[in-house]
Parts: C-alpha cells; sequence; structure tokens
C-alpha cells in the first residue's frame, strides 16, 4: 500500500528525523509559508553525498530515508540497477547513482581496527507517479531548508561534470558548502532508464 | 462517490454488451432453424429490453434501431416477413450496427450510422409484400470486431483485483507469522497461527473464486465470428461449443480472447476446406470446429478442433529451413512435434493469401505471447486432412501458483510448476560435454542441460555453458524445464520445496525486463525472483556457442 | 415501511427502479430476474407491492402474475410495460393487476402509480 504522507516518520532512521526536526526548528521562521514581510520561497532538500561531492533533492521527491535493506540482486540487468527490495511490502527496484552517473566512488575511510564500523548504507525512496525506486547513499542524509535564490540555475561549468545537465536542477552554495540539486524525476523517465536491456 | 448517472451508465453498457452477444447467438440459431420459436422469443425480448432501457437513459439511435429490429422480428414472427437470405443479411447487419452504437457511446468521434443499412432496415420493416424490395449491399465496415468482456460482474473487476492483490499481501503475513511461531515454539501463537491460515486459505479460494466467469461468457461471441467468416469465404462449417459452464478468472479469459478470435478465424479460414473440395475428399461438405473446455485440477483446459485439412509439415519445414530457423539436413530428421513448433516462431505465417479474415501478419507468436504471459501453454497437434487441434492450457485463476522454489548463488528463485517437467538428481559424471553444451539422459530422453549459475551470473563474453568443471560438488539438482515442445534441464545450486507463491508483478522500471516473471515474498521477508521460463530458454538459445 | 419487490428481467430497469422507489422512502425487499424468482420471492417476503414485467425470460408477466394471485389473492400488483403491449396490459387488469406503468417512465408516473395503488 502506498503511504503518501509518509515523509517524515517510518522508515526514517531516527538521527535523520532528530536532524530535520533540528534544522525545523532553527529555520522555524523561515519554514512557516505565507509570511508578508518575507516572500522569499524556501527549498527543502534532502542532501547526500556521491563520490566526493554533495548531491541535494528536493524532500518531495523522497517518500522516505531508510537503512537499506537486503538487496536482492537481479542477474542480468544493468550495473547501476542493485537489485530489488522489500520496503513494507513494496518491492521497489534499487539504484546505484554512483555507477550509472559513472562517478568514482570516494576513497574508503580507513577505520582503526577494533572500531565497529557496520557497512551500512541508506536508502532514499523516490517516488514517482506510478511508482517508486530506491536510490543507494552511503552516508546518512541531511536535510536542508535553504532559499530559493541560493540555488544557482545556470552554472557555467557544468560540462565538466559527469551527469546530463539536465538531470541537474542546480547548484546550491550553502556557506562554504557546494550542493548539486538533482531532479529525479528527469532522471527516472529518461528513456535509459525506461527501456532496460532485454 | 460515483454520480449516479455514472452508474447507470456502466449498468447500460454492461448489460447492452450482453443482449448484444446473446443476440448474435440467438440469430445464428435462428439462421439454422427457423422454424424454432425459441431463439425468436428470445431475440424479441432482449431488443424489447434494449429498446426500453435505450430510451429511459436517452441513447435514441440505439432505442430506435432496436425499435426497428424489433417490428422486423415482431414481422417474422407473425409470418409477414420471411427470413430469407436477404432479410438476413439486414438484420445481421442491424444487430452489428447495434453493437457498434453501444460500444460507440462514450466516444465523441462516432458519427453517424450508416444511411444505407438504416434505409435497408426500413425498408423490411415497411415493405410488407416483399417482391419489390431493393436492397442495397452494405460495405462492411466492421470486420475486425473488437471483442470486450464485460466489466462488470454486478461489481467492477478492479475491486476484485484490489482484494486479490490484499490477499496476497495477507498470505505473505500469514506465512511469515507461522514461521515465526515455529521458531518461538509457543503453544498459543502456534494455535493462532494455524487459525489464521485456514481462514486467509478460505478468503483466498473465496476471493479467487468471486472472479470466475463461465468461458461461455467468451465462447458465445463464436458462432457469430465463426459464421461471418466462413460466409465470406464461402465454407459451411458447423461450430459446436462444449463446457461453456466451465469457470475461469474474467481477466485471464480477457487476455485470451484476442489468441482465441485469431485461432478460431484461422480454423475456418485456412483449416477448413470449401465444401466441394471436402466433397472429393470423402468428407462431409460441412466442416466441423469444436471449441470445448474442461478442468483439470488447477487448469483449464481449452482445445479447439477442426477435421480440416491439417498443417503441412513439409510446407512449414520448407519455410524454416528458407527463414534460415534451421538447416536443410536437419529438418529431415526432425519430429513432427519440433516441426510445428516452429509455428510459434514470430512472424512465421504460412498463409499465402491475405484474406479479410487472417493472416494479417498477425502470427502464432502473438497468440503465443498472449498465453505465456499469464502462464499458460499451447500446443497444436495436427494430422494430414484429419485436421488439427489447439491445446491451451491455462491457469484457473491468477495470482497464486504452485512453484518450486530453488536457490543459485544465493540468490532465491521460483519456477511456476505449470512450465516444470520433473525434478532430478544426478552424479555430474552422467552429464556430457556435447561441443558447446551439456547433455544428459534422463529415462531414456537425451536431454540438454545448463548451469543456472553460469547463464545467469557469468560474464556474457565469457560464458562457458558446455563447461563440467563449472559446476560445484558431484550431485547435481536438475530441474526439467519444458517451453514450446523444447525440453531442458536446469542445474541449480540448492532445490528446496514446492510452495503456493503470489506473483507480483515488477513495477517500473524493472517491468519490462524478460527474464523474470515477476518477484515473490518468502515467508522469511526475503525477495524471490520468480524466472520466466520462455525468456530463460530464449537466452539459452541465444547464448549457445 | 411500504416493501416492495421488484420484477424485471433486466438488470438496469431493476436498479433504476430500486433507487426511486428506495428514494421515495419504500423499502424494497427483493429482486427478481425471472418468473421462478418471482413467485418465490412474492410468497417468501410477502411484500405490500410487486412491481411486474410483462415480458421476462421463463415465462409472460401474465402468467406469473396469474400464479401470484393464485397463491396471494390479495397482492398489489403493478404492471411494468413497454409501448405497444396495450392488449397484454388490458388482459392482466383482467386479471386482478391494480395498474400499469409504460417504459420509460418518469420517476414522478411511477411514485404516482405505486401511491395510488398502496392507498387502494
Amino acid at each position: 500500500m502506498k503511504k503518501k504522507s509518509d515523509k517524515s516518520n517510518g522508515g526514517v532512521s531516527e538521527e535523520v528525523v532528530e536532524q530535520r526536526e533540528a534544522e525545523q526548528q532553527a529555520n522555524g521562521k523561515d519554514s512557516d509559508a505565507a509570511k508578508p514581510y518575507q516572500p522569499e520561497a524556501m527549498v527543502h532538500l534532502i542532501v547526500f553525498k556521491l563520490g566526493e561531492e554533495s548531491y541535494g533533492i528536493r524532500i518531495e521527491q523522497v517518500k522516505e530515508v531508510t537503512v537499506t535493506p537486503s538487496v536482492t540482486r537481479m542477474p542480468r540487468t544493468p550495473k547501476f540497477i542493485k537489485g530489488v527490495a522489500n520496503i513494507r511490502g513494496d518491492i521497489i527496484a534499487v539504484m546505484d547513482l554512483e555507477q550509472r552517473f559513472g562517478i568514482r566512488p570516494a576513497a574508503m575511510v580507513t577505520t582503526p581496527p577494533g572500531t565497529l564500523t557496520k557497512d551500512i548504507s541508506y536508502t532514499l525512496v523516490i517516488e514517482a507517479k506510478d511508482y517508486s525506486i530506491g536510490v543507494v547513499v552511503k552516508e546518512v542524509p541531511q536535510s536542508l531548508n535553504l532559499s530559493v535564490s541560493k540555488i544557482d540555475k545556470a552554472p557555467s561549468f557544468l560540462q565538466d561534470t559527469t551527469i546530463s545537465e539536465n538531470y541537474i536542477e542546480g547548484i546550491a552554495k550553502v556557506d562554504s558548502r557546494l550542493i548539486i540539486v538533482l531532479d529525479m524525476f528527469k532522471i527516472l523517465s529518461a528513456e535509459e532508464i525506461k527501456a532496460l536491456p532485454k | 462517490m460515483k454520480s449516479r448517472e455514472q452508474e447507470y451508465k456502466e449498468i447500460f453498457i454492461a448489460e447492452a454488451l450482453e443482449y448484444f452477444d446473446a443476440l448474435n447467438r440467438h440469430i445464428s440459431a435462428l439462421e439454422k432453424q427457423p422454424q424454432n420459436d425459441q431463439p425468436l422469443a428470445e431475440i424479441f425480448r432482449l431488443l424489447h429490453n434494449l429498446k426500453a432501457n435505450a430510451k429511459a437513459i436517452g441513447y435514441l439511435q440505439i432505442s430506435d434501431v432496436s425499435h426497428k429490429l424489433e417490428t422486423a422480428f415482431s414481422l417474422i414472427r407473425s409470418k409477414e416477413l420471411s427470413f430469407s437470405e436477404e432479410v438476413v443479411t439486414v438484420l445481421f447487419d442491424g444487430i452489428d450496427l447495434l453493437g457498434e452504437l453501444i460500444r460507440n457511446i462514450d466516444n465523441p468521434e462516432y458519427g453517424e450510422p450508416d444511411p444505407v443499412l438504416l434505409r435497408n432496415l426500413d425498408i423490411i420493416v415497411d415493405n410488407l409484400s416483399d417482391s419489390a424490395i431493393e436492397l442495397t449491399k452494405v460495405q462492411k465496415y466492421n470486420t475486425s470486431k473488437n471483442l470486450t468482456l464485460s466489466d462488470l460482474i454486478y461489481i467492477q473487476i478492479k475491486k476484485l483485483d484490489h482484494m486479490l492483490n490484499l490477499v496476497g499481501e495477507l498470505i505473505i503475513d500469514r506465512d511469515r507469522i507461522n514461521s515465526i511461531s515455529r521458531e518461538l515454539n509457543h503453544d498459543e501463537l502456534k494455535s493462532v497461527s494455524s487459525h489464521l491460515y485456514r481462514i486467509t486459505e478460505d478468503l483466498q479460494y473465496s476471493v479467487m473464486d468471486a472472479r470466475l466467469v463461465s468461458v461461455g461468457t467468451l465462447f458465445n461471441k463464436f458462432p457469430r465470428i465463426a459464421r461471418d467468416v466462413a460466409s465470406a469465404e464461402k465454407k459451411e462449417i458447423n461450430l459446436e461449443l462444449v463446457g461453456q459452464d466451465i469457470q475461469i478468472d474474467r481477466n485471464i479469459l480477457q487476455i485470451i480472447t484476442d489468441s482465441l478470435v485469431h485461432l478460431v478465424r484461422n480454423s475456418v479460414s485456412h483449416g477448413i476446406e470449401k465444401p466441394d473440395e471436402r466433397e472429393k475428399k470423402g468428407k462431409s461438405r460441412i466442416g466441423s470446429i469444436v471449441l470445448a473446455a474442461r478442468s483439470d485440477r488447477d487448469n483449464v483446459i481449452i482445445t479447439l478442433s477442426d477435421d480440416g485439412k491439417g498443417i503441412d509439415m513439409k510446407q512449414v519445414k520448407r519455410a524454416a529451413v528458407s527463414r534460415q530457423l534451421i538447416t536443410e539436413d536437419a529438418a529431415k530428421t526432425l519430429q513432427d512435434s519440433d516441426v510445428l513448433s516452429f509455428l510459434f516462431e514470430p512472424g512465421f505465417s504460412l498463409a499465402k493469401e491475405v484474406t479479410e479474415y487472417s493472416g494479417r501478419g498477425v502470427g502464432l507468436d502473438v497468440v503465443k505471447n498472449a498465453i505465456d504471459s499469464i502462464g499458460g501453454r499451447i500446443s497444436i497437434d495436427s494430422a494430414k486432412n484429419k485436421g488439427t487441434v489447439f491445446t491451451l492450457q491455462l491457469p484457473t485463476s491468477i495470482a497464486v501458483k504452485g512453484a518450486l522454489l530453488f536457490e543459485v548463488d544465493e540468490i532465491f528463485y521460483a519456477i511456476p510448476l505449470m512450465h516444470t517437467d520433473q525434478v532430478v538428481a544426478m552424479d555430474k559424471d552422467e552429464l556430457h560435454e556435447v561441443g558447446d553444451i551439456l547433455v544428459t539422459d534422463i529415462k531414456g530422453e537425451t536431454i540438454t542441460v545448463v548451469y543456472l549459475h553460469e547463464l545467469l551470473n557469468a560474464d556474457e563474453a565469457e560464458m562457458r555453458l558446455g563447461d563440467k568443471t563449472k559446476l560445484k560438488g558431484q550431485v547435481q539438482n536438475i530441474i526439467v524445464v519444458t517451453y514450446n515442445n523444447r525440453k531442458l534441464g536446469l542445474i541449480v545450486d540448492k532445490l528446496y520445496r514446492q510452495q503456493d507463491i503470489v506473483v507480483k508483478p515488477l513495477s517500473k522500471p524493472l517491468d519490462n525486463l524478460d527474464l523474470y516473471g515477476g518477484v515473490t515474498l518468502l515467508g522469511t521477508g526475503k525477495v524471490c525472483l520468480v524466472l520466466d521460463v520462455s525468456a530463460i530458454t530464449r537466452y539459452f538459445i541465444n547464448n549457445r556457442r | 415501511m411500504k416493501r416492495i419487490l421488484i420484477v424485471d428481467d433486466s438488470f438496469y430497469m431493476r436498479t433504476m427502479l430500486k433507487n426511486m422507489l428506495t428514494d421515495a422512502g419504500y423499502e424494497v425487499v427483493g429482486e427478481a430476474p425471472n418468473g421462478q424468482t418471482a413467485l418465490e420471492l412474492a410468497k417468501e417476503t410477502n411484500p405490500d407491492l410487486i412491481t411486474l414485467d410483462v415480458i421476462l425470460p421463463d415465462n409472460t408477466g401474465l402468467d406469473v402474475l396469474k400464479g401470484i394471485k393464485a397463491d396471494q389473492p390479495d397482492m398489489k400488483v403493478i404492471i411494468v410495460s413497454a409501448v405497444g403491449q396495450e392488449v397484454i396490459v388490458n388482459e392482466a387488469l383482467e386479471f386482478g393487476a391494480l395498474s400499469y406503468i409504460v417504459k420509460p417512465f418518469s420517476e414522478e408516473k411511477v411514485l404516482e402509480v405505486v401511491s395510488q395503488a398502496l392507498a387502494e
């Protein structure tokens, strides 16, 4: 069953919820819609890392964030399809965007021996019109509120990135961070995903 | 909430389509036995209802045409109008027009009915002295009849689809609770869980049962279709329907509708010979076609048999050789069943001439795909001058299938039992490397086998399907599957039990992957991939070299 | 609440009649698509009124009317017919039907005839 209103509970990991709540409190004034003296529109992003860079997706496009469940590999599908996973009875495809865009994975952080580090990753469940798809990210995704004006719609250096500019909504600059804002719907509707090799 | 108008309209259309089918059935019967009052009374009643209902809802064209037909039939009943050939043609056309009007109720593009046809109807209704009737031949505008089954069984089918999906979810949870209760070994939980098991099983069967319709709802459309093809091709046929009461899932029936129409048309068009030709062969002038349904455990078997000229094996072989599906030498030694399976190859058609009713480039491959998509099987049997039999083995219900569970490279897979032939355990030494493939002898039959791990997971460029060293362990578990009369042994890593599974379709963007028929959730919550046997077979054939 | 049984072989007609009557505050106690069921339901439900279609798949409405009247002589029956069946309607009135409605009917007409019949 679809849970449309399931944006900020359910599968979201505890940390994420706390972070998001903290964020919302911090930005309390901003997130209140329709303040007459502050007409500037806000954008709520879920921010995560691919390779060495930060990427963001508008929260409206994210149904939930969850610890990646066990993914069943599907032989003879493209490499960027990690497989299928059971998320509360919905069986969805799980995609690896690093593979998909040919982004070099970040160098592994070497952990001192004896440290308890589980190989945990997170899955953003993206809800498209009539289906959902999972996107795996390695670190805990963060929630971020910023004003629309912080997103530069037409950055000139896009040709250098590995991701086709069609999928990029813009580049956000927050403090010293640079966040590439992706339009997931465009990625999902891209022909190459729709027409997987048979 | 639906508006009452909308509800009325849906009911009207559903009922009107039922009436349309029944009218066709009865008029075909009446044509054979004009003296029989029974079909005439029924036709009368149906037209009468159609007229009244259409008038009430405001579809005046339908009520007008129904009224004219009703008048014509009342004249026939009172013997004021003879049931002559010209009259019959006009009446058939009139009933077709009704069907067309009903189907186009929601179509704003639909213009006006053919005026020639309306005029013909007026002529037979008004001109009682039929000496001077001048009926204009109506151009057949509606040769490919779009058959649709009613969407209403007093409840919308999508509601039943939804219920069935929910039952599927429930069964998965039930199995999960069952396995947890066994793990915990808690007596009360075990007893509750076994009760839950029985109830969900009952519920599942009730929902499946609610979706069943009799195959007659589809079969009854065929007397008219067969009659039209036969009359266009100047053939005489008798179509016998058997087992109309056999029950099957409504969606399965909808999916095979076009296929069955295709097969019936083919039978009349290509199977049955012209009357003179039949006489020369010492057969009755009237060709016989039997469309029969019967139940066989969880399946419904539909057979379509004709006593026509049969399929010419030599011609099929020649066509297969010329299309390079097989070498000329190999064709010589081929068994009939293998020859016939070529007919299911994409685009393979023997029709020399394109007639109005068949041979329009739609091959049997399309039929086969439709039947494959619901996990059914189709086979042909044919003997020269004796006739041809098509056998369709269809599941009674869509969702729950018996399947064989197994593991390859730590991934769970299932294959529907419908496609499994047998399961054998065999020593590695009994497998032989022959050329680029592995073969073995199973009960006297030489069967090609393939290691699924290699087929599914090896790099395509380095795939070595004929290499025994790839196998793990000494004893190999082999599942023999059949597809299109070909057998293939699949070597799996671990073989599990047989189980009823609820196949969920894959959602986008994975929904058009051939290799997988869907997925299912195991009691443990693990995802299990359901392999499509036809795709696996094709994939194997394409990768052997 | 007055209880009514509807006899008509068309599901569409039954649905329409049922909605009209239910909206007007009557209770529809049964729907019969054929003569056999009509006779059974008439006995079983013993309604205050029956609306009876004159053409049925297994029986004529007239036969059903006779059958009902044989068992329940005081049963109130209204004939529902289409235009062109005046002969049958007249015969039905002779056999004890109270009045008749001609298809296609308006809601007002149905309710008027029904309430008159029930008042008798």
